[in-house]
């Protein structure tokens, strides 16, 4: 293996990465543009959504992996899974939402942001509680199909997620952009109470918010399942930490900044282990997150005014 | 004030005991043995698994033969905190408080964590009670060098039924040098202190018996992708990587690695000896991963494959390796007990203490018996490959890990 | 101070006399006395004191005393998210820098080799010569405070480049540190021993005697330093410098034109937390003699945040207990607990709560208590402010006093003195642009305040009144053009150093801090005037006394303005007053900074007629004592009452400058007014 093909797997390697934390930071993003609020139980909606996935694919009778599925049966066993895994998702956003935050949104400073510290601990534990401790072999009915690209090995699954999270992100850009929902959603970003005295209906806006941005998630949980066949109670907040710095990165609030920085951040924990040592990694990552903050605290596409005012 | 005895779980009795008089005679000779493990957080799963080994010691001899005349309490304590998400040292020195001040108390079982074991060796050492780890394998904690920090009152207190990474990490690359003829490797360990001490120590002999370590990283356990390292291995054309940690970051990584260095000799220690490899990970991934035990081999044996079978049906799970060298833990104190109380002596702390460093115990692991530090005297380190066997449940850690042999003892 | 004495003893001999309005002859009726419990305070003292002799349980001691480490660090984390409002979810960071600080030099673990550099160490008994390697013996009564100044120099570190940042990005980057202080400490084995964790860590001595493994002595220490952490932070929260955090918690912006410096108070928040928590880190480590990387992750921050809003956010005795429950039920409470449900199940033959295990969900029952809490209680336990008896019918429907400038206000007497001649304007405006993207907020404005002189500046919406004010106070940075005040330039000085050289302003939406009371808010504007630093309240010396009651005095004064619209209501959250009463509270706040010019922006705003004409009434009063005004104001009734000058701003262009009744009957400034079709019809 050359140089050169080895820096092209890193490559992969981190694509493969930034899409899912891409996805991920797009429920951060969603959030925190309507609300201003950072949603730490976003993380554990992640984690909550791949059990929801895997027992949607445990459903239709795949387990471990055993089972390879080609063609149609393959499309429809993995559509399936998405709508279930998204839909489920959407919904648990839309409940934490109702359920916990709408009560704190007439609340100044930090109340609402610990209450989301709150959930995610209450997530994290409902599944140790009843799923247990141990590692999940996520079942993975795709073939091992790959492909040789001057010296680095591409595989089906890496299509796979690059293709959903492509397909997921212009999807949310025509959404955000071309219906009334997501017009109503950037007014409300832009200034909440001018929008409701427009006759928007806010309530609706921030559920929509919820719902896409948990759903995303979802669909990150079932790639994140498919690509790594694992899951585990803990996966939540490594991968959530990154997406959202990601988010920060692309400068949260705004979607088309959140698929960049999502992409940067994987591409830099490729590039950043084989540089350096694995065992710096997070170091590495939380440091671009200081001196994105502190430089350019907008982050590379994000909107202006970080301090208060 | 709260009573303490509310704590302490009452085994079942023992069944001869039927007249009154003999239940009052019972109920003087009392003596309680105190567990401590964190069956709270991270290591909830594994510390089940070593508690019900201890228990099962008990009440296998409380239902046969009896302890002496003596009834057993076990005084549960967990050192897994929500503070700290796991294991918490600091808790730990509470309970080992709560063990010396507790009179009834004359050994104990734990700590599952060598953090654990370093914040309770002085105070046990001070309170002059014996414990035995059946898991904790950091050398420093019996290093003779270290006894003034560990066992300030003297006498070794701290007895392990498991052998330290001082042996399992060297045993291991000498395997790799002799019997796999391995040239180059690549060392990863989970960042944790068992997985950085044995991965230290198997570097250590590899590069003294000529392997050529190429390189020497840690994984985050929390972390999903061990991809990136990986693929910073292949181009190195390692014949072999060695991995010192647990499941947790292993699981990942056999599946990773499957993936990615299809073709290298892959072995572990003692924590890739687990059922949760075996159901997480799965087959293909694990096949072909060779792992340690610090114990000699003894799962196949006749009576052996019947305690695990009795222990399926009491708990409903199977046991693991470290459910094996708990249930030798309580043997080895029973034994300490029944010694004390038939040589007339009382049977009290210090004189169960001696009992134990003078133990001549016939246990599922072989004889067991200890040096003036504490450490088992039966240094065997035992290695397994995985290797399905469809006939059996594919999480079966007895019988999907094959027995290869002994690891030569390093020299 | 005209006689102090008589001051101080007036509000006891008041107490309980019929209600005199003669508030002139005594502001400090409305005081209450600070109101100590030392009876509670005895109890808990004796109790604590006590808690170990009637134990007598050496596991239960040890518990406690792992407890007591535990509100030493929520005292800290206190200090940073519930004085000073600054959100930090890596606080583990700091507890870990402490014990690492003590442990690695205790232990074996740094060990250079022998130089005779050492030998002055040895000679002060600080390292030891063993072999060829140096030893360090420092005790560990050194190391505390060592400890604490070390973890508070990283404080600063790690707080400086976060300052900019808002709330919740500022728990991000704090959550960061968080993350990788424990990860250097992993992957720094030559210092901490990495992962396997320290090993034999030295136990603290006294006069020669060691503290062993004995919990007693350790529980000592604890409720020593809880005890000491808590008088710091009782004595922080009522100075000078507690106010000004949390003033940076209410309303930041404020808190800026209000005199107090942002960056230098964060850090000092900042550098304070991390300080509690690097001694505690020291006496953690000490106490359990090893440490490891995994004892400082980030469930440990989270915990710590848990504990803090489950006793109550800023209160300090709230932290302490919230602490102790969590901590205490955790690690002795629980399986009791368990225990007696069991019995329950079996009495109610109830299958689950036989079985239910408490320890196994604690984290779960934290994360309910902490989401029930935000939802349901956000105060906490014990909550840190305490509700303030509301006022009787009498007091409300009480004849209203007027103040103003009929009385004799003995310390607003200096307002608005000037060392420097009359006829060089007070202040001057040149070339003033401000633009915001592409919008011109301002276009080329001039504009001259002459000294003793009251000027308005009326416009349309949005013609640039409140940008001017705001460029002036240094709250928007002006693209071009300068600011001369009492002769010199302050062009682009930051908001608090305006607020010094005598130029305080009120706000057109009102910037009260919300959650503080009356008093405190006025007092939050003498800020600038007064000097105590953390030292300075941590002492408090007989300086520091009499600055605090000066200014007590001196604000009370300047309530009195109101006549008896504030004074009986100084002790009462801002929130809960009607909006008129907090448009002159701001102005009172503005004014406690003895300022040489007011800047008010519609202060009579929201006002009914009456209240509109006492206040404009007042306003002249002020003018009258010596003090400049400029004030932005759309009933030109008050207008025309006040000003001497009149300044029309349309569009962010001054288009007329003159007396009022020259600018009334000005064309453009029909116009602006009106609209066009009306003044060219």
């Amino acid at each position: 293996m050359t140089t050169g093909a080895l820096y092209l797997q890193q490559i992969i390697n981190g694509l493969s990465l930034g899409a899912m934390y891409a996805l991920l930071a797009l429920g951060f993003t969603l959030v925190y543009g309507i609300l201003e609020l950072i949603n730490f139980a976003h993380f554990n909606v992640f984690m909550v959504s791949s059990f929801i996935a895997m027992w949607a694919l445990e459903l239709l009778g795949l387990s471990g992996q055993g089972v390879v599925l080609t063609g149609f049966a393959l499309v429809g066993a993995l559509a399936f899974a998405f709508v279930v895994t998204m839909v489920v998702a959407g919904c648990l956003g839309v409940a934490i939402e109702r359920l916990a935050l709408r009560p704190m949104r007439a609340v100044r400073g930090t109340a609402a942001m610990i209450t989301t510290i709150g959930v995610s601990y209450i997530l994290f534990n409902a599944i140790l509680l009843t799923v247990g401790a141990e590692s999940k072999n996520f079942p993975n009915p795709m073939p091992s199909v790959s492909w040789e690209i001057g010296g680095a090995t591409l595989r089906l699954r890496e299509v796979l997620i690059w293709c959903v999270a492509l397909v997921l992100m212009a999807g949310l850009h025509l959404f955000v952009n071309r219906t009334r929902l997501g017009k109503a959603m950037r007014a409300t970003a832009q200034d909440a109470e001018a929008a409701r005295m427009m006759g928007i209906d806010v309530d609706r806006v921030i559920i929509t918010a919820f719902f896409l941005g948990s759903a995303l998630a979802g669909a990150a949980a079932l790639i994140f399942g498919l690509y790594y066949n694992y899951t585990s109670f803990i996966i939540g907040y490594s991968a959530g930490l990154r997406a959202f710095t990601a988010a920060v990165l692309g400068g949260i609030g705004s979607v088309t900044g959140a698929m960049i920085g999502g992409v940067i951040i994987g591409l830099v924990e490729a590039l950043g282990g084989q540089v350096f040592a694995v065992r710096w990694t997070d170091v590495i990552i939380f440091s671009i997150l200081v001196l994105v903050l502190v430089f350019a605290p907008t982050g590379l596409l994000g909107r202006a005014a970080p301090t208060k005012s | 004030m709260l009573s303490r005895r509310s704590l302490i779980i009452q085994l079942p009795a023992a069944a001869l005991v039927g007249s009154y008089a003999a239940r009052a005679f019972a109920a003087d000779k009392e003596v309680t043995v105190g567990i401590n493990l964190p069956l709270t957080g991270a290591d909830a799963q594994a510390a089940l698994k070593i508690k019900q080994g201890a228990q099962m010691a008990f009440d296998d001899a409380s239902a046969a033969a009896g302890i002496a005349g003596y009834k057993v309490n076990l005084l549960v304590l967990d050192d897994g905190t929500a503070t700290a998400g796991q294991y918490d040292p600091a808790q730990a020195a509470t309970n080992a408080r709560k063990m010396v001040s507790d009179p009834s108390v004359v050994a104990a079982i734990g700590p599952q964590m060598s953090g654990s074991g370093k914040a309770m060796s002085p105070i046990l050492s001070q309170g002059d009670l014996a414990i035995i780890t059946p898991s904790s394998t950091n050398p420093d904690i019996t290093n003779p060098k270290m006894a003034a920090q560990y066992r300030p009152a003297g006498k070794a207190i701290y007895f392990r039924t498991v052998t330290t990474d001082a042996y399992q990490g060297p045993n291991m690359a000498n395997f790799y040098a002799d019997t796999l003829k391995v040239k180059s490797v690549y060392v990863l360990d989970d960042s944790g202190a068992y997985g950085v001490g044995i991965a230290d120590s198997f570097q250590g002999q590899a590069e003294k018996r000529g392997i050529k370590v190429l390189g020497r990283d840690q994984l985050n356990p929390k972390e999903a992708d061990y991809t990136t390292i990986l693929t910073k291995i292949k181009p190195l054309n390692a014949d072999s990587i060695y991995y010192g940690g647990v499941a947790q970051a292993g699981v990942k990584l056999a599946k990773q690695s499957y993936d990615i260095l299809p073709k290298l000799i892959k072995g572990g220690g003692d924590g890739m000896h687990s059922a949760d490899l075996l159901s997480g990970a799965g087959f293909p991934a694990v096949e072909g991963w060779y792992n340690t035990i610090a114990a000699p081999h003894v799962l196949d044996q006749p009576e052996v494959a019947a305690w695990a079978k009795r222990f399926q049906d009491k708990f409903g799970g199977p046991p693991e390796d470290y459910s094996i060298t708990a249930y030798d833990a309580g043997l080895v104190i029973i034994d300490a007990i029944k010694r004390v109380a038939g040589s007339g002596k009382e049977v009290n702390r210090d004189n169960v203490r001696d009992a134990i460093q003078s133990a001549k115990v016939k246990t599922l692991q072989g004889e067991v018996s200890f040096d003036e530090n504490g450490d088992i005297t039966n240094r065997i380190v035992s290695v397994f490959k995985i290797t399905k066997d469809d006939k059996y449940p594919l999480d079966d850690t007895i019988h999907q890990y094959k027995y290869v042999g002994v690891a030569p003892a390093a020299s | 101070m005209p006689n102090p004495e008589t001051a101080e003893d007036q509000p006891r001999q008041m107490m309980g006399a019929p209600y005199t309005w003669m508030l002139r002859a005594s502001p400090l009726q409305w005081v209450r006395p600070y109101w100590h419990k030392p009876l509670g305070l005895t109890t808990i003292t004796a109790g604590a004191l006590l808690f170990p002799i009637i134990s007598r349980n050496d596991a239960n001691i040890d518990s406690a005393a792992n407890a007591l480490a535990f509100a030493a660090l929520a005292l800290g984390l206190n200090i940073v998210v519930g004085f000073a409002g600054l959100l930090d979810l890596g606080y583990a960071a700091f507890f870990a820098i402490g014990a690492y600080t003590y442990g690695a030099f205790a232990s074996f673990q740094i060990e250079p080799a022998w130089s005779p550099f050492w030998q002055p160490f040895e000679w002060l008994g600080l390292v030891a010569h063993m072999g060829d390697v140096v030893h360090f013996t420092v005790s560990f009564w050194l190391m505390l405070p060592f400890s604490a100044a070390v973890a508070a120099l990283f404080g600063v570190l790690f707080g400086a480049p976060t300052l900019r940042l808002k709330g919740d990005y500022l728990a991000i980057v704090t959550l960061g540190f968080g993350e990788i202080v424990p990860i250097v400490a992993r992957n720094t084995p030559s210092v901490t021993n990495g992962a396997m964790g320290l090993n034999g860590v030295a136990a603290p001595q006294l006069f020669g005697w060691s503290f062993g493994v004995n919990a007693t002595p350790y529980y000592y220490v604890g409720v020593a330093l809880v005890a000491l952490l808590i008088f710091c932070s009782t004595r922080l929260k009522s100075s000078r410098v507690g106010r000004a955090w949390m003033a940076i918690r209410e309303d930041e912006i404020a808190a800026a034109a209000m005199g107090i410096n942002r960056v230098k108070f964060k850090l000092l928040a900042f550098a304070m937390g991390a300080a509690f928590a690097g001694a505690t880190g020291t006496y953690f480590v000490a106490k359990l003699q090893t440490a490891t990387p995994e004892m400082f992750m980030f469930p440990v921050s989270v915990m710590i945040l848990v504990m803090i809003v489950f006793g109550g956010i800023g209160s300090v005795w709230g932290v302490v207990l919230g602490a102790l429950i969590l901590q205490i039920l955790q690690s002795w409470f629980l399986e009791d607990l368990s225990q007696w449900l069991h019995v329950l199940g079996r009495l109610v033959h109830v299958d689950w709560l036989q079985r239910v295990e408490l320890s196994s969900s604690i984290e779960m029952i934290f994360g309910v208590i902490l989401v029930t809490m935000m939802l349901y209680r956000r105060q906490g336990l014990i909550p840190a402010t305490r509700p303030v008896q509301a006022l009787s019918m009498t007091e409300q429907t009480a004849h209203v006093g007027s103040g103003g400038s009929s009385h004799n206000f003995d310390r607003l007497r200096g307002l608005g003195t000037l060392d420097r001649e009359a006829d060089e304007p007070l202040l001057a405006v040149a070339d003033m642009t401000v633009r915001f993207g592409g919008l011109v907020a301002l276009r080329s404005v001039e504009l001259t305040v002459p000294s003793h002189s009251v000027v308005a500046v009326i416009g349309p919406n949005g013609s640039g009144k409140s940008t001017l004010f705001n460029a002036v106070t240094g709250l928007v940075t002006p693209d071009a053009g300068q600011v001369r005040f009492a002769g010199e330039s302050i062009t682009r000085l930051p908001p608090h150093r305006v607020l010094d050289r005598g130029m305080a302003r009120t706000f057109q939406n009102l910037r009260l801090f919300p959650g503080l009371t009356v008093l405190e808010n006025v007092m939050i504007g003498r800020h600038a005037r007064l000097s105590t630093g953390a030292f300075g309240a941590l002492l408090r010396l007989p300086g520091t006394k009499r600055e605090e009651e000066a200014a007590r005095e001196h604000c009370l004064e300047i309530l009195s303005v109101f006549g008896n619209r504030l004074l009986p209501r100084v002790d009462h959250v801002v929130s809960s007053l009607s909006y008129a009463n907090r448009r002159r509270v701001e102005i009172a706040r503005a004014l406690a900074s003895s300022p040489k010019l007011l800047l008010l922006d519609e202060p009579t705003a929201g006002m009914n007629p009456a209240e509109t004409q006492e206040l404009a009434d007042q306003i002249k009063g002020l003018n009258q004592l010596g003090l400049t005004i400029v004030l932005i104001e759309h009933k030109l009734d008050v207008v025309v009452r006040l000003a001497s000058k009149v300044i029309v701003l349309d569009h962010g262009e001054k288009i007329a400058e003159g007396t009022p009744d020259a600018v009334r009957r000005d064309e453009e400034v029909m116009r602006a007014y009106l609209g066009r079709s009306v003044a060219v019809a």
